[in-house]
């Protein structure tokens, strides 16, 4: 069946505990934003909700360093502060994407056991439908490297659209991550906006082909390294123009959510 | 130039695994505020290193090796242990 919603959204923490330098209204705009997000997703009526996203070294530490896996358990949990989440994981797609991705060609990792990262777990906190879905976690290594390349990631989502075309589910395909933001460097102060002003503006072209050609170095320069979970949803959606619904930057974090007409 | 995410040197392991585990398990991140000299020790960190984290210098954490995305969620999860009703939370 093909794809019943697709949008990419932020997951900084601190839109989910606000720390006193985070601007109170821009942290709300974000979350209007993502409530049209769930607006979309419940009117949708998605059976499965697959999230592509970047690990914070949460599920995988450097005992090993999967570029692309899949959780295949029943559940899956994670904890930040005082929240707690555990979502239900649609095993059978699941274990479909592990299953059809290896055989075209995509050597999956994939995982019974992993700790939720919170890419993961702030957008659904605040966009997941009403009732709320399976997920089914997609996992694209981000932050430690070699990171796999955007021409991969885009190949990826190609690959991943033709497997969730096929099945019977009705699926909405997330990205979470981004845009432009250096945690724990020197230019974390310093975001480039303009680098993610002109990206959602081919984008919006639905020129996204574009963002395969784009090189690991380019993206870390432009503090995009998690442009690759968009990426992969890039190559999922084709040429289909994107819906900015906002792009909101922060004093250290450019927050974009955008949608797709699928 | 190296990239901002550069490859974690394995000399830093020990610093590396450190700060996970203060980011991402709560007792550890308890044990290091109730004694942070002994338990860095513990940890395998060399002076300078256990230096730098008590400091929350990210720039000697990061020229030690440590991955700066795990420099950053570590003083986050510490500033947030030191002060909770510093944060709204959502």
């Amino acid at each position: 069946m093909p794809l019943v919603a697709a949008a990419a959204l932020p997951h900084t923490p601190q839109l989910l505990v606000r720390p006193d330098t985070e601007d109170r209204d821009l942290v709300v705009r974000v979350h209007a934003a993502c409530a049209e997000v769930k607006r979309a997703l419940t009117d949708a009526r998605p059976d499965v909700i697959a999230m592509i996203g970047g690990d914070h070294i949460e599920g995988f530490f450097l005992n090993a360093v999967p570029a692309l896996a899949v959780f295949v358990g029943a559940e899956v949990s994670g904890t930040f502060d005082r929240y707690r989440y555990t979502f239900p994981v649609h095993e059978p797609l699941a274990r479909a994407i592990v299953e059809q991705g290896i055989e075209g060609g995509f050597d999956l990792t994939y995982s019974q056991d992993l700790v939720l990262d919170y890419a993961f777990y702030v957008p659904l906190h605040f966009a997941m439908p009403e009732p709320p879905r399976p997920i089914v976690p997609l996992y694209v290594n981000v932050y430690l490297p070699p990171q796999p390349t955007p021409r991969r990631c885009y190949a990826w989502g190609q690959a991943l659209r033709t497997i969730l075309d096929a099945r019977p589910e009705r699926v909405a395909l997330l990205a979470s991550g981004g845009l432009s933001h250096y945690p724990g460097t020197d230019r974390y102060g310093s975001p480039d906006y303009e680098w993610d002003r002109q990206l959602l503006t081919i984008l919006a072209n639905g020129q996204g082909r574009q963002t395969a050609s784009l090189t690991g170095d380019e993206l870390d320069k432009a503090g995009n390294v998690e442009l690759r979970t968009w990426i992969t949803l890039l190559g999922a959606l084709g040429e289909a123009r994107a819906r900015v619904i906002c792009y909101e930057p922060s004093w250290h974090h450019g927050n974009a959510v955008v949608t797709w007409p699928v | 130039m190296e990239p901002h995410y550069f490859f974690p040197p394995a000399h830093a392991y020990p610093l590396n695994r450190f700060l996970f585990a203060l980011k991402s398990n709560d007792s550890v991140r308890a044990g290091y505020l109730a004694d942070a000299e002994t338990t860095a020790r513990e940890a395998g960190l060399d002076s300078e290193a256990a230096a730098a984290l008590r400091d929350l210098d990210r720039d000697r954490l990061v020229a030690c090796g440590a991955h700066p995305y795990l420099v950053f969620m570590a003083g986050l999860r510490l500033r947030m242990a030191g002060t909770p009703a510093a944060f709204e939370r959502f």
